[in-house]
């Protein structure tokens, strides 16, 4: 499941709970990550699903549900 | 201590000094020629580089973009063999067409920061341009040093640290500025350490310099001493004939008090440090009108709405020379500037120092 491992990843990257992710969870406003937290994290999405998303999607990519829905866009 | 070069590649710079780009319109091709022509690297600031241009107002991107090369290439033929840079700042829009048309115009030097410069490696690839970050911690140089080797496996030619004491926007939190958090000298050793993968990974040599309040030969020994191999400075630079901005403004900056400077917020959403004027008491506690939009930044840096004031628009009134208007961006140093010198001066009595230390 894409959200679930997105989850784990988000988890893992900011130190937060899992709990606290939802898909309308905005990375920067409710879970405190800054603007290299975010770069940090797409990295880490781009690594996980072996993908490369171009660089002016992915500064839009603001909320999991973002993550979630361009990764099942385009896995 | 003996002067060494600043080597980045097969760039050669006789002194280890890098002058820090400054927008709007203080550093633009004389400056930057005067400086590379006594050996250091002199860096043109992109930011509304075409204010004076006479069609800005209209459109200000082809102003820009048109100034852009004129500075650059009057700043190469002046300044003869010397190295000349681009200060960029990542926060800007049409950050592709400003880096496409300075490579054009034969640049050789790009040094990007306010943001993280993530898609430079592509737009120089093939050139013999030169890329280096700003970065202002240890996790922005992991960040985007990481993101370039995985990206487009390459590394920075050069990284720029700037620490808490520089002029412009600043990358720290205002609560790390007000408590004093942050030292340069520490995260110039971070750094240090982490560039070293990135040297052996790649085969060569990446220099780190450091910005910030340096401001004299001493200071600049300190530096490299414990590894730095130059330095950027600013502010002093204002106090020049050869600075780009209205003699005005050059005045504004001589024989200021240490309360006259202070940090202040910007639509930028980093804090910036400047010389308190009218400007600056206004937005303590009001909105200065914007009139007119440049279009300048990306949206999610400034909403055209909630912000303060118009950070072009005040960056142009004080190159102009209306300094109660407009904004004196400056560096915590600046109030040692006494009186205004030739860029000679000033780098003669940096050599004499740095062969004292
Ligand atoms: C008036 C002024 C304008 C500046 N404009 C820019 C700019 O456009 N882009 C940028 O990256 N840094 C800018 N800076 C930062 C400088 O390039 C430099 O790194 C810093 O000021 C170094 O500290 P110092 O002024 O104490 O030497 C500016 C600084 C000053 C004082």
């Amino acid at each position: 499941m894409i959200f679930e491992k997105v989850v784990e990843l988000i988890a893992n990257e900011l130190s937060v709970s899992k709990e606290e992710i939802k898909m309308e969870t905005h990375l920067q406003n409710d879970l405190g990550a800054d603007s290299l937290d975010a770069v940090e994290l797409i990295m880490t999405v781009e690594e996980e699903f072996d993908l490369s998303i171009p660089d002016d999607l992915a500064q839009g990519l603001k909320t999991v549900g973002d993550i979630v829905r361009y990764l099942e866009a385009n896995k | 201590m003996e002067i060494k070069p600043l080597k980045i590649g097969d760039l050669v710079a006789e002194l280890p000094i890098i002058q820090g780009g400054m927008g709007v319109g203080i550093s633009r091709s004389r400056l930057a020629a005067a400086v590379a022509n006594e050996g250091g690297i002199g860096v043109i600031s992109s930011a509304q580089i075409g204010y004076d241009e006479e069609d800005f107002n209209k459109n200000p991107l082809t102003a820009n973009i048109r100034a852009l090369k004129n500075h650059i290439i009057k700043a190469k033929k002046d300044a003869k063999k010397g190295i000349i840079g681009l200060n960029i700042m990542v926060a800007l829009n049409n950050y592709e067409e400003y880096v496409k048309a300075a490579i054009e115009a034969g640049i050789d030097l790009i040094i990007s920061g306010a943001g993280l410069p993530t898609g430079l490696p592509i737009l120089v690839k093939n050139t013999k341009v030169k890329i280096a970050p700003i970065v202002s911690s240890l996790k922005a140089c992991k960040t985007i040093l990481k993101l370039w080797d995985r990206k487009y496996e390459t590394t920075a030619d050069l990284v720029v640290i700037e620490g808490p004491k520089a002029g412009g926007h600043l990358g720290f939190l205002l609560e790390d500025l007000e408590n004093n958090n942050v030292e340069l000298d520490q995260i110039l050793v971070e750094v240090l350490e982490e560039v070293k993968q990135y040297e052996s990974k790649y085969n060569k040599e990446i220099p780190v310099v450091v910005a910030g309040g340096i401001y004299t030969g001493t200071d600049i020994g300190k530096f490299m001493n414990l590894g730095a191999s130059g330095v950027q400075m600013a502010t002093r630079f204002i106090a020049t004939y050869e600075c780009d901005a209205h003699e005005n403004y050059k005045q504004a900056f001589l024989n200021r008090t240490k309360d006259e400077i202070e940090l202040v917020k910007s639509p930028v959403g980093m804090p910036g440090r400047a010389i308190v004027n009218k400007l600056v008491q206004t937005i303590k506690h009001e909105k200065v009108k914007v009139r007119k939009c440049y279009d300048c930044l990306k949206r999610d840096h400034c909403d055209r709405v909630n912000i303060p004031y118009c950070i072009t628009n005040k960056l142009i009134e004080a190159a102009e020379g209306d300094v109660d208007n407009g904004l004196l961006f400056c560096g915590e140093n600046a109030y040692r500037l006494k009186k205004i010198v030739s860029v000679k001066e000033i780098i003669d009595e940096l050599k004499d120092e740095m062969l004292a230390y």
